[in-house]
């Protein structure tokens, strides 16, 4: 019990300390660093819903490009301000509520993920019904058709020419603060009846059924919580890069997000915030691999595209290496710091679950 | 075996963490050193969906880099990224391009929609960017820092409207467009607003069907065109689909002219087309068989000899980016970005490969349209628009 409360004290310091350490990064880092920094943040967002869905529940699900879209368009359309709407509509008027609303980031942000989650609600009731590869293909079917949906409906989502000079409200502590909301939600989800219910159901549906878990119910409240935190994810994207269109929705989207989860370990929430930023800082850092390197006496010519190579390996020695990912099912917790800084025994429970 | 892979493994991404750091530290010591080179950034799609497009532009702006390799006695280097045909990566590499090269000018994008990722950041850090063939009316819109050599989606839907009016005769015209392409939709939206007012006849359009990017089979969309019986049928959309719909329409008996845009200008849609395509008819920004200026005599000598091909015109829209780039710099006499963006800003006849170029007050070129046809499988010129003044 005491443990608890230490434990509890402890992470407030840490988020304390580190929106110290955003606000002097805020000061100091010029644009470029702070861009990479925020999709760390964001990309940790998605990845977290999407291993709730895939990784701990063990539902296999690819529509999470959908969901992003919807809570992308939502807080674009609705943060936008009106004149460059009116900009932005040159080919057929914006339909008519939604030209003279303009709302502040947070409230617009929170609805894309609410529709987010209840559109998943909806499919989710037919769909969660399979399983295996006939729900991965019925969700990434579905994120298709939000995409072909969002590129036909042009008095609403501008069509295919999609949508510019969203305001780039997104920042460090948004993204971060975001970030660090998710984090506590799925710990305390996880840790909670609920969470253990939704791991029973990965382990063994039958098993599950038989101790009496609705099966049903959690596999949808899953669903619905990660589509929540896509669609807040989504919001996010598209404030920070300031134009979105239905391309950018395509099933690469959702491939990126589960090359993060699948690296961390299917599983495992400190496995997918390490490879969150892993991935997305190196995929920058690599980029002189696509550039002319200069050896002194003789120079390699660039090849564009090389720095994927090297995810695809890393991918591959993944699979071969590691089958469950760099930390399988395994977290990094404040417990098992403690115990290896004071070199104690381990406690019973207190490491393993 | 499993400790050792994963020390393997967690070496393996600390030491590709730490290589680009020493990379980057290399760079800024370079750069700092020898400060009598001026970086333009050129930011192109070299991996993904639209790699091809992205490398004809290098090969045009590599061309002008070396044959204007100086400007004001310094030596120009180019700093080349890829944005991976990704929007979030176009955004990361502008950023990477305004912040961390630091470089004068940024060329690019292939594709508007990478280009408007781009915007924003070009914008705000006061460094001015040209677009090479991003043809949205949105990329330079509400943006002082975007400019662009080609011209844009009204112009190019207009011109072919006045072509199927004037030189086809045609009263009655039909759309098929790629309703997925940003492009497609925003031509033949302009290409219905001046057709309907050339004819003044509000019905003149009698009827328009969507296709998705990727699909094979247009039976349907054709049937409905082909009751509605046009006298033309405007298609723009992307040079794969596009020659399969023309074969299709010719099996279905359709005998109205097809017209398009810039985009058919590649050979697969000949190969793909065959006899089909014979007499598609399409608007586009350069011919290398009628030099338009004295400007691309040099281009197309030269880019005969270094390439060995015939050029496409999106790499004399990247020659001309890169040129007037250079001359932008040269009449600033500065690499101050905001006095060369205003420089930018004031260019007029200018004369690039692809002919003169003068920039209108929202920073997109003003410039002639070319019309060709595909004659005995060959695209052939016929006539050059001039721009309404």
């Amino acid at each position: 019990m005491k443990r608890k409360k230490y434990n509890i004290i402890f992470s407030v310091i840490l988020i304390i300390l580190l929106f110290v350490i955003l606000y002097f990064a805020k000061l100091y880092l010029d644009d470029y660093k702070s861009r990479i920094l925020n999709l760390c943040a964001i990309y940790t967002i998605l990845g977290l819903s999407l291993n709730l869905i895939n990784g701990f529940t063990g539902l296999f699900s690819l529509g999470h490009a959908g969901f992003m879209a919807i809570g992308a368009y939502t807080t674009a359309l609705l943060t936008m301000p009106i004149p460059i709407k009116e900009q932005n509509f040159f080919m057929a008027p914006l339909i008519s509520p939604l030209d003279k609303i303009v709302w502040p980031f947070l409230p617009s942000l929170i609805l894309g993920g609410i529709l987010a989650a209840f559109v998943a609600f909806l499919i989710g009731a037919p769909v969660l019904r399979l399983k295996g590869d006939y729900l991965a293909i019925a969700t990434l079917g579905f994120s298709e058709i939000i995409r072909v949906i969002f590129t036909n409906t042009q008095r609403l989502t501008n069509g295919a020419l999609g949508l510019k000079g969203i305001p780039n409200t997104t920042n460090l502590f948004w993204s971060f603060g975001i970030a660090v909301i998710t984090l506590i939600v799925m710990i305390l989800l996880i840790n909670s009846s609920y969470g253990r219910a939704f791991k029973a159901i990965r382990e063994d549906e039958i098993a599950a059924e038989n101790m009496g878990i609705n099966l049903f119910k959690h596999k949808i409240l899953a669903f619905t919580i990660g589509a929540f935190f896509a669609g807040i994810g989504g919001g996010l994207l598209g404030n920070l890069i300031g134009a979105i269109d239905p391309l950018m929705f395509r099933f690469f989207l959702t491939y990126n997000i589960l090359l993060i989860i699948v690296l961390g370990g299917m599983g495992s929430i400190t496995g997918t915030v390490i490879s969150a930023f892993i991935i997305t800082i190196s995929m920058e850092a690599l980029r002189f691999l696509d550039e002319s390197i200069n050896l002194g006496f003789f120079t390699i010519r660039g090849i564009p595209g090389l720095r994927m190579v090297v995810f695809s390996v890393l991918l591959m020695m993944v699979i071969l290496f590691f089958r469950n990912g760099l930390m399988g099912n395994k977290e990094i917790t404040l417990d098992i710091l403690a115990n290896k800084l004071s070199k104690k025994p381990l406690t019973k429970g207190g490491v393993k679950r | 075996m499993k400790k050792i892979a994963t020390l393997l493994a967690i070496i393996l991404t600390i030491s590709t963490l730490f290589a680009g750091c020493s990379k980057k530290e290399q760079q800024t010591s370079s750069s700092n050193s020898n400060s009598d080179v001026i970086k333009i950034g050129v930011f192109e799609p070299m991996t993904g969906a639209n790699a091809a497009g992205g490398a004809l532009e290098i090969e045009g702006i590599k061309l002008a880099n070396e044959l204007y390799p100086e400007v004001l006695g310094k030596k120009v280097e180019l700093v080349l990224v890829d944005n991976k045909s990704d929007k979030v990566e176009a955004a990361n590499a502008a950023a990477r391009l305004t912040q961390k090269e630091k470089v004068t000018v940024i060329l690019g994008s292939w594709g508007s929609s990478l280009s408007m990722a781009a915007g924003d950041i070009v914008r705000k850090a006061q460094i001015p960017a040209i677009g090479t063939s991003c043809t949205n009316p949105l990329v330079t819109k509400g943006n002082d820092y975007y400019f662009r050599v080609c011209f844009i989606d009204p112009f190019q839907g207009t011109v072919m409207a006045n072509y199927a009016y004037s030189k086809l005769g045609a009263k009655k015209a039909a759309i098929v467009q790629e309703v997925s392409n940003d492009y497609a939709v925003g031509l033949a939206k302009f290409f219905t607003d001046s057709f309907k007012e050339l004819t003044g006849d509000p019905n003149c359009i009698v009827a328009v069907s969507n296709y998705n990017t990727g699909d094979q089979d247009f039976s349907a969309q054709l049937t409905n065109i082909k009751s509605a019986n046009p006298d033309v049928i405007f298609a723009p959309g992307n040079f794969t689909e596009s020659a399969l719909l023309i074969k299709q329409a010719r099996q279905l008996g359709i005998k109205a002219p097809f017209i398009g845009g810039d985009t058919w200008e590649t050979p697969e849609f000949v190969t793909i087309g065959k006899e089909a395509v014979e007499g598609a008819t399409f608007s586009t920004f350069f011919t290398s068989e009628k030099p338009i200026t004295k400007e691309s005599e040099k281009f197309l000598e030269a880019f005969r000899k270094k390439y060995n091909h015939e050029p496409a015109a999106v790499a004399a829209l990247g020659y001309d980016a890169y040129i007037l780039a250079l001359d932008a710099i040269k009449r600033a006499g500065t690499t101050d970005s905001v006095k060369v963006r205003d420089e930018i800003a004031k260019t007029k006849d200018f004369e690039g490969a692809a002919g003169k170029i003068s920039l209108d007050e929202n920073g997109d070129a003003v410039k002639n349209a070319v019309i060709k046809t595909v004659k005995e499988g060959k695209f052939t010129y016929l006539d050059t628009i001039e721009p309404k003044k």
